[in-house]
């Protein structure tokens, strides 16, 4: 029989779950301090860097991660690869906390963020703005997440000994997956198009991008490189769970491994297609001046090709080890490939500069906490993970398990 | 199991189907039609060869559009110090100086009013956008304070109130509330040397090569094809015209005084070139949409058929 998603239960005030809590509360100090004060007491932003790591961190690579989601969606719903469903709930549920705290921090990050309620106001809707498709596309997939997320809660509200809870999630679970194809349709169209545009936004800026990384292939090198840190970080993080539940979560090296095939030539594919969109757009040439920022493409284009080839490898495929690393770098050159070109390769002109503040650095840090605190909490209570002894069996999340 | 070639193939040739589609999308539409000079367009022009640098402008810019109390301001032997080095949340406009050793300049920073500016493109709910006159205005109400129109800027024009709990946008609106009361722009108002002046575009243009023609040699230009020094207007072409235009002393170029070089191009074409190839109608998203549902219904529906079949094989 196949694996079924169980609770892992377990005590969740641990002490590392302290510490997370702590961070936590840090960050929200910090944003309380914010709304009074305003956006530059915790901040190093300026008028020059108006967009600080909080940005490229927070959100495009909070989301980067989150995008193990629609990556590992893609493989299963779309090209039809059921075997990757016992991947599919946890690469969801980091996905609707990534997107969740990317969202939260552009609020904190919003200068007048009461405003944004008029983002629910299209009258107003300004079709030129890249920002804006950014934002209600985020939002709307936020939700399509959650929704994703709803069955686990539900399942875990059947086995209830309220009879309330029971019968509505008798109720409610059935039409929630009658549904759900067509949240999952979203969950795939949406991602192409904000992540794509996430790279979209600076194309408004050709005078401030360093030429390396201003191109009109922006946003389909964000969207594919969504793709190899989705998988990056659905393998770094289904070995991690092996490695803290041990003994009740098994980590999936089988489908691990042929999910590095997929994302070893996707990160091969992103490389190559980078040095081509340089070449047809005829600035090979600036990668080898090597000032200003240019020694950060070099080191972006190692860590993909480091990370894509590690994948490729067998050895690095049979060990749990050497395939942690492979995600974890995978993650990292995305990440890195982010930052470059909100922060590195931007260049306002001279006179300003930027260097992120303590404050910026606790709040990127205590949302990173927070997400990893709600995971363990989500995961010790609620039906996520497959456990048990069938773990490379295929699992189905969008059927009802009776 | 293992995964095989074809899987492989197939995401990639999945992921360059739809780049293939974003590139063909985007060149398609060649040309996303740029604005262009609206006939009553305003705008000012700044002589730098007239400046003194005296900075009255700044006062006068402050007092008419009754800014608050510039908190940035350095001190000077514990003295607050009345010049900001820059525009900022409280100065919408300064003068700064070129000094090369040999050669100085003054030069007057404040918007561009672009014909077809990048912030209002950028901006999520129009609140940078182009009022009468051309003005590129700001609405409180539709602002979320996201500073996009910082990033897209390529005169670093806006700017921010960092310290408030809430700020706004400042920026330069050629004073429009007088302009609507019968004044003009009250920097022009009161430049000792007429060194800055305001008017509709057209005219200033007209202004400015008149001066042009009138004092050769006095001013800045660069080599056209043939090789020849031709005097230049910045904004009469550069980043697809600005409404505001300035005229800079032979030997300091335009960006030794700040200004970027710019493209006859807005800043945001290829932007919008390729963001509305992609968006065309909404039609590929609405292709994508359908497509995967249909995708993800069938293959439901084969894995719910396979497992009844198991099943089947093992009661």
């Amino acid at each position: 029989m196949s694996a079924e998603a169980r609770p892992v239960g377990g005590r969740i005030l641990t002490p590392f779950f302290y510490v997370l809590a702590l961070l936590a509360g840090i960050m929200a100090t910090l944003v309380l301090y914010r709304i009074f004060a305003g956006v530059g007491s915790i901040t190093a932003l300026t008028d020059g860097y108006s967009w600080g790591i909080w940005k490229p961190i927070n959100v495009v690579t909070f989301t980067g991660i989150g995008a193990g989601a629609y990556a590992v969606g893609l493989l299963c719903y779309i090209l039809n690869q059921g075997k990757f469903h016992p991947l599919v709930r946890p690469a969801v549920l980091v996905g609707a906390l990534g997107y969740t705290l990317g969202g939260t921090s552009v609020i904190v990050d919003l200068g007048r963020w009461w405003g944004s309620v008029f983002l629910g106001f299209p009258p107003w809707y300004n079709l030129n703005s890249i920002l804006l498709e950014v934002a209600l596309c985020v939002i709307t997939y936020m939700a399509v997440l959650w929704v994703e997320v709803l069955p686990a809660g539900l399942e875990r509200m059947q086995s209830s000994h309220s009879p309330r809870w029971k019968g509505f999630a008798d109720r409610w679970l059935p039409r929630v997956r009658r549904m759900l194809p067509f949240i999952i349709a979203l969950a795939m169209l949406l991602p192409t198009m904000h992540q794509s545009s996430l790279g979209g936004l600076y194309m408004m800026a050709p005078t401030k991008e360093h030429p390396l990384w201003f191109t009109g292939w922006l946003p389909f090198l964000f969207l594919t490189s969504c793709l190899t840190m989705g998988y990056g970080s659905v393998v770094a993080m289904d070995v991690l769970l092996g490695v803290v539940f041990r003994g009740k979560y098994r980590t999936h090296m089988k489908l691990l491994g042929d999910l590095a095939k997929v994302c070893g030539w996707v990160t091969l594919f992103y490389v190559a297609f980078r040095f081509a969109a340089l070449g047809f757009e005829g600035k090979l040439g600036e990668a080898f001046q090597l000032t200003g920022p240019v020694p950060y493409f070099w080191l972006e284009i190692v860590l993909f090709l480091v990370s894509g080839l590690m994948y490729l490898s067998p050895a690095v495929r049979r060990n749990r080890g050497r395939l942690f690393l492979a995600g974890f770098v995978g993650v990292l050159a995305g990440a890195a490939y982010r930052v470059d070109t909100y922060l590195t390769a931007y260049d306002p002109g001279p006179g300003w500069h930027y260097f992120p503040s303590l404050g910026e650095i606790f709040v990127t840090l205590g949302l990173a906490a927070l997400g990893v605190a709600v995971f363990i909490v989500v995961v010790k209570t609620l039906p996520i993970l497959a456990l048990g002894t069938g773990h490379d069996a295929p699992f189905d999340p969008g059927r009802p398990t009776r | 199991m293992t995964v095989s070639r074809r899987t492989v193939l197939k995401t990639l040739a999945a992921t360059g189907a739809a780049g293939a589609a974003v590139g063909v999308a985007g060149r398609a539409e060649a040309s996303h039609a740029a604005a262009t000079l609206a006939p009553d367009a305003m705008g000012l022009l700044y002589d730098s060869t007239l400046c003194i640098g005296c900075q009255t402008c700044t006062v006068a810019c402050q007092r008419a559009n009754g800014m608050p109390v510039d908190k940035s301001l350095v001190t000077i032997n514990g003295a607050p110090f009345d010049f900001p080095s820059d525009t900022n949340g409280y100065n919408k406009t300064v003068i700064k100086l070129f000094d090369s050793g040999e050669r100085h300049a003054f030069m007057k920073m404040q918007c561009m009013q672009c014909v077809d500016p990048a912030c209002t493109k950028a901006c999520m709910l129009g609140s940078l956008h182009k009022v009468e006159n051309g003005i590129v205005a700001w609405d409180p109400v539709r602002c979320t304070g996201c500073r996009y129109c910082q990033i897209s800027c390529p005169f670093n024009v806006p700017k921010f109130q960092w310290h408030e709990a809430i700020p706004r946008i400042v920026k330069c609106e050629l004073c429009r509330a007088r302009v609507d009361g019968g004044k003009g722009s009250a920097c022009a108002e009161v430049c000792p040397r007429g060194a800055v002046i305001a008017g509709k575009t057209v005219d200033l243009l007209a202004t400015a090569k008149k001066r042009i023609a009138e004092n050769p040699g006095r001013y800045y230009g660069e080599k056209d094809e043939t090789g020849k020094v031709v005097p230049k207007i910045y904004g009469e072409h550069d980043g697809g015209g600005t409404q505001t235009l300035y005229l800079a002393p032979a030997g300091v170029s335009f960006q030794d005084l700040g200004l970027p070089k710019l493209t006859h191009e807005p800043p945001a074409q290829m932007a919008m070139t390729v963001q509305h190839g992609v968006y065309k109608g909404f039609i590929a998203p609405v292709i994508l949409y359908v497509a995967a549902a249909v995708a993800i219904v069938r293959n439901l529906r084969k894995d719910a058929a396979e497992a009844h079949r198991e099943e089947g094989k093992h009661s």
